[in-house]
């Protein structure tokens, strides 16, 4: 199964042909049939491959596949070959089996909307673009998955694109891509020149030697990849695309926050974990923008009352954990946190949008609650995954979340203000995940009464997946129950070979007992989180208002989000518009012209030919080119 | 007479050939200072073929084509005046700005 | 002397004149067949390049090697895509089509002949052969007041550039005695220090050629002449134009002035910095599409010559790859406008408002071109910025490259608002976009070199890198 490994990019790329290409001629059967098989069909390959690769010793456990050469020019080479290890291995798996249960339940939600083939075309293009990304064995590969991530995201987004607000976010997310991969590539060209390959395991293995430990080679590499991931992974200060991101269609929301495009960045970061770990500077960078941005974008969840804008400020916010993991050279851990994740979030969103679904639409969490008793599953299912992502015990969220805080605490890259970071983020998680769950399913209802009526359980097609889901959030924090508990671990030692070295670097000096010692914390800051949001949005319903009229500002600081959009803009974007306005009217009409102008005024100081110079425009172009003529005689005669 | 006059004489024939070029709003009348401009490199080929190379004429060879061309590009340049004149009314080249930014 | 060497040139020259011959026989409404006809010419050809044989004739004069041959195949490619599209425009708007055609491909003869020269006059004949035709064709509308104003800009101008090319041709032959690339070379090697007469005659010179390529600030007259000229021949001008000057400004520095590298890179790199972010961020606020267009070869052009700066075989390579990249791409791009004008009549770009959904072909081609001329992977476009940039990171021009790469991000405002425009507007008209046969060839065929090159770019670098390596650098 090894060898076929290239099938798992296949089948989702085949059924983007089929269907993108003669899709508007089939029946919706067949279109399901092509959009969810070929998925399907992808996850069942990406299993063999898995169990194939467990069978092998754990050192053995590294296979790379060419399929063609690809560039090759001079001392550059580049192939299409893939690489499986135990990383990618899982990787594959989570995508494609999150992102196969994502289109059952579209095939539900997206059941009356017109664009139902050009949807699922692009669903594809998608899950194919994550898979390759993944698989790719050298980092050009790697960019072409990365681009084409972000191009599908792009149509995704702005997929219903008569609504302004959709086609912006889409552009928006694009474009704050673009800053990010700008990174990438450059990272990418300065790779290249001080290893002279591209390839992953050349690079991993000779990094040791050719880096020097924490010098300007190896921190500018880490940097301008980190940048990259920023960009991707919506960290701070890119982040700002994310939240906007949700004007798609919510399984694809469920799609990029779980599965494909915002977990490139940590799956990036972590197969380059050799660099990183040359670079202490840039660790120090990672831990320190995923600390910060996990407690700032779980300080912004706490009081959006837009369902799917608290879903996606608390994805920025656990992104920050897997980075903070990796900072501190937990990459194993990360690792695990962004499997778990992908299950409880994709969960989340799913549930989110059966409740749109059953409220045509509806978004505001404050207009909602009671749902309970009209949505049995979904209310199960989503009180899942918030047990899953608030870190209670027994769910996988606490397994994850509680080894990267722990990690954060001990490990040699670690620190106490990590620490703090980290627990504090997650008191803030629970808080706003109960919240929500309180706001929307328990309580009185606060629906419109026509609302009241519409509201329904969502079909089948829909509820299975949701269920799965549930499942997989409840228990996929099993494969890494610590040793302290009497689990052996034995995701982070799958995934050891992976990550080579790194193991030592993150090697704790601490006993047991301060150990045991955190995990009894932060499980009492998760249920300390809970108890408040219990207060707050079941007992005492009038309090948060009160809070809010007393502490005004902050509180209107926080729900515009700080108000960085609003910065952004009038820093960045107005400026750009600005500048290409002087550019247009200023440089190219007065400046040349201008200039043109000016040295023709120079000349008539001479004599009374002031006139003759008057600007007329063949002329002056005729006098663009002579001054351009001059400037570089000048150069040179200057020099 | 030596190079140096030659080339000082070509180099004056030039200036004024971008002088008119840039001063010259008559279509016909831009043309002719192009052909000034020419005509300071001919006199270069050929000062250079004497002075440089005199057992070879590459220089006279060059100002030879360079002459049959500058010939060529004028038939057309009169041809599009021409053009311009029936559209325009006029070959005034300040009036013809139709299209600018 | 082998003549055998320019027979595909002499072919071309004589199926010209075969089409003006049987224009003469031909009625009015048959004239648009003229258009295919000059097609075959191209493809026998191209045939007849591939298999001519390597070698020099007439001295140094012309020359086939790697490097000839592969410019030859852009200029031809790119001709037979231009007459491609024109065959519905010229049936539509043009009268006198056989002169049309013919023009089309002397131009061409005189681009092949410019690869493959490496002597200043061969050189200089070829290049007037070449643009005296684009004159005539960029004029071509006669009763239309923007394409007569195009023809007469790019008259003048490009007359005076040549005139300050050829002066600064003859300061050179001044100065080495000779007018043979190698020979200016090998007497350039003993000067230590170069003469004023050698400074203004390299600055003479550059400027005659960034003219050619519509250099910052050498572009002034791209955007008005892209705008006035026909459609397919602002497609063509785009792209073989530049191609020629590309060709010959490669030869003549990378082929005689090596020696005196450190005199112009810098010079090059300054060009290269302004023409990218000049180009980029005025093409930003353009409101036609041609106009755009023009702006963004400018910054393509910007692109080629952070290459051209570093001045290594990998430079040489990726400059002509990328040329053959542009070609697919930029002219993929006209081709889609010059269907949307056939159908509409117009080239303003809030015309193109929901195209999408009047014609879903037209409407993803465009975007698959314009993402290639971003850059973005796996399209072609990629795979040519690549190796530019790799050229000049090679050298150590960081810098350089983090402009080229910046640039090319702003470059996604203009290109990306076409496409807002065709998939998140609704359409003011829901009639389809009509596409006759030979825009759909050219479509396609454009559309398959900007995947192929992309996917699988190996056995074109494979084949440039030989004509690279004719340069020692």
């Amino acid at each position: 199964m090894l060898d076929k490994v290239w099938l798992v990019l296949l089948f989702p790329l085949l059924g983007f042909l089929l269907n993108g290409l003669f899709g508007w001629k089939f029946k919706r059967g067949l279109i399901n049939l092509i959009a969810c098989g070929s998925v399907g069909l992808s996850f069942l390959v990406s299993l063999g491959v898995f169990l194939d690769l467990l069978k092998l010793a754990p050192e053995a456990r590294h296979f790379e596949k060419v399929l063609f050469p690809w560039v090759v020019s001079g001392s550059f080479k580049t192939a299409f070959s893939f690489l499986v290890d135990p990383l990618s291995a899982l990787m594959i798996l989570v995508v494609s089996g999150v992102a196969f249960l994502i289109h059952i339940y579209s095939t539900g939600y997206m059941h009356d909307d017109p664009g139902y083939v050009r949807y699922f075309s692009y669903l594809n293009l998608f899950t194919f673009s994550m898979l390759l990304l993944v698989l790719a064995d050298n980092l050009l590969l790697m960019y072409i998955g990365w681009e084409a991530v972000g191009l599908c995201s792009y149509l995704l987004i702005g997929f219903w694109y008569e609504k302004k607000s959709a086609a912006d976010a889409g552009k928006k997310a694009f474009i704050v891509n673009r800053i990010g991969d700008f990174g990438f590539a450059l990272g990418i060209m300065l790779t290249f020149v001080i290893f002279g390959t591209v390839y992953f395991t050349p690079i991993l293995e000779r990094a040791p030697e050719v880096l020097q430990y924490g010098g300007a080679a190896a921190t500018a590499i880490t940097l301008l990849l980190f940048l990259g991931a920023v960009g991707k992974s919506a960290q701070i200060p890119l982040y700002v695309w994310l939240p906007d991101a949700m004007e798609g269609p919510t399984p694809v929301s469920a799609l990029i926050h779980a599965a494909t495009m915002v977990t490139a960045g940590i799956y990036m970061v972590a197969r380059l974990s050799a660099l990183f770990l040359m670079a202490p500077v840039s660790m120090l960078v990672v831990a320190i923008v995923g600390g910060v941005t996990a407690l700032y974008a779980a300080s912004i969840g706490l009081m959006q009352n837009d369902i799917k804008r608290v879903l996606a400020y608390s994805t920025i916010s656990q992104l920050g954990y897997m980075f903070l993991a990796c900072g501190v050279g937990a990459f194993g851990a990360g690792i695990f946190h962004l499997m778990t994740h992908a299950f409880f979030k994709a969960l989340l969103f799913l549930c989110a949008g059966s409740v749109m679904h059953a409220l045509a639409g509806e978004l505001n969490i404050q207009k909602m609650g009671g749902l309970k008793k009209h949505m049995p599953v979904t209310y199960w299912t989503f009180l899942m995954g918030t047990l899953a992502i608030a870190g209670i015990p027994g769910f996988s969220g606490f397994f994850s979340k509680d080894e990267i805080i722990w990690k954060a605490f001990s490990s040699a890259q670690g620190h106490f203000l990590l620490w703090f970071l980290g627990a504090a983020g997650a008191l803030m998680t629970a808080f706003y995940m109960f919240r929500l769950l309180f706001l929307t399913f328990h309580g009185k209802s606060r629906l419109t009464p026509e609302l009241e009526k519409r509201a329904h359980e969502s079909p089948n097609k829909m509820t299975v997946p949701l269920i799965i889901l549930a499942v997989l959030a409840v228990i996929g924090g099993y494969v890494g129950i610590p040793h302290l508990l009497g689990g052996g671990n034995r995701i982070e030692k799958f995934l050891e070979p992976s990550f080579g070295q790194v193991s030592k670097a993150v090697e704790t000096h601490h006993s047991g007992g301060v150990e045991l010692l955190m995990m009894i914390i932060s499980v009492l800051i998760a249920l300390g989180g809970v108890y408040l949001a219990y207060t707050f949005y079941i007992k005492k319903t009038e309090l948060p208002k009160k809070l809010a009229e007393r502490y005004r500002s902050i509180y209107t600081l926080i729900y515009n989000k700080y108000y960085v959009d609003e910065i952004y803009n009038a820093v960045i974007v107005q400026p750009l518009k600005f500048f290409a306005i002087i550019c247009w009217r200023f440089f190219d009409v007065i400046v040349i012209d201008g200039s043109a102008n000016g040295l023709a005024k120079l000349v008539g100081l001479i004599g009374n030919l002031i006139r003759r110079f008057e600007t007329g425009y063949v002329r002056n172009y005729a006098l663009g080119f002579v001054v351009g003529v001059v400037i570089i005689l000048g150069y040179f005669m200057l020099r | 007479m030596t190079l140096y006059h030659y080339l000082i004489l070509s180099a004056i024939l030039f200036v004024i050939g971008m002088y008119g070029l840039l001063t010259r709003r008559n279509a016909v009348g831009v043309l002719m200072s192009i052909e000034l401009m020419f005509n300071a490199a001919n006199i270069n080929f050929v000062a250079f073929s004497k002075f440089i190379t005199p057992n070879e004429f590459i220089g006279q060879i060059f100002s030879i084509f360079v002459i049959t061309i500058a010939a060529a590009e004028a038939a057309v340049g009169l041809a599009i005046v021409l053009l311009i004149y029936r559209n325009y009314k006029g070959i005034e080249v300040d009036n013809i700005n139709f299209m600018k930014w | 002397m082998n003549l055998t060497l320019i027979i595909p040139e002499i072919f071309l020259f004589l199926w010209a004149l075969l089409i003006l011959f049987v224009d003469f026989f031909t009625a009015e409404e048959k004239k648009h067949r003229l258009g295919p006809l000059s097609l075959v010419g191209i493809v026998i050809t191209v045939v007849l390049v591939v298999f001519s044989g390597q070698g020099q004739a007439f001295g140094e004069m012309f020359s086939a090697d790697y490097y000839s041959l592969s410019f030859a195949i852009i200029f031809l490619g790119s001709a037979f895509l231009a007459i491609c599209t024109s065959i519905d425009f010229a049936r539509e708007r043009i009268k006198h089509q056989g002169e049309y055609y013919a023009l089309i491909l002397l131009s061409t003869v005189g681009m092949m002949f410019l690869a493959a020269s490496r002597e200043l006059l061969s050189m200089y004949v070829s290049l007037e052969l070449t643009t005296i035709s684009l004159f005539v064709l960029s004029a071509y509308l006669k009763t239309d007041l923007k394409s007569s104003e195009a023809g007469l800009k790019y008259m003048i101008l490009g007359a005076a550039s040549s005139a300050i090319l050829l002066y600064g041709i003859s300061l050179l032959y001044g100065i080495t005695g000779t007018t043979v690339l190698k020979g200016i070379q090998a007497e350039l090697v003993g000067s230590a220090f170069p003469g004023p007469l050698l400074v203004i005659s390299l600055v003479f010179i550059i400027a005659g050629f960034s003219f050619k390529l519509a250099a910052v600030p050498f572009h002034m007259w791209a955007p008005d002449v892209y705008e006035g000229a026909p459609t397919p021949i602002t497609a063509y001008l785009s792209v073989a134009s530049k191609g020629a000057g590309l060709a010959a400004m490669v030869r003549v520095f990378f082929g005689s002035l090596l020696p005196v590298t450190s005199e112009w890179i810098p010079l090059f790199m300054a060009l290269a910095t302004m023409t990218m972010v000049l180009g980029n961020i005025v093409a930003i606020r353009q409101s036609n599409i041609k106009r755009m267009l023009a702006y963004s070869s400018i910054a393509q052009v910007g692109y080629i010559l952070v290459a051209l700066s570093a001045a290594s075989e990998l430079a040489t390579t990726s400059m002509i790859l990328y040329l053959l990249v542009y070609m697919f791409a930029n002219i993929g791009a006209f081709a889609v406008v010059i269907a949307f004008y056939n159908h509409s009549g117009t080239d303003e770009i809030c015309e193109y408002a929901g195209l999408s959904r009047r014609s879903p072909f037209l409407a993803i081609s465009l975007v698959i071109f314009f993402l290639s001329l971003v850059g973005i992977p796996p399209l072609a476009g990629f795979v040519g910025k690549y190796l530019l940039f790799l050229a000049a990171i090679q050298k150590g021009y960081y810098w350089l490259v983090g402009v080229a790469v910046l640039t090319s991000v702003i470059s996604l405002f203009y290109y990306m608002n076409v496409v807002r425009q065709m998939y998140f507007r609704k359409p003011t008209k829901n009639d389809p976009v009509k596409v006759s046969w030979s825009l759909r060839l050219a479509l396609v065929l454009s559309l398959i070199g900007v995947i192929a090159v992309g996917v699988y770019p190996d056995p074109f670098v494979s084949l440039i890198s030989k004509a690279a390596s004719v340069f020692v650098y």
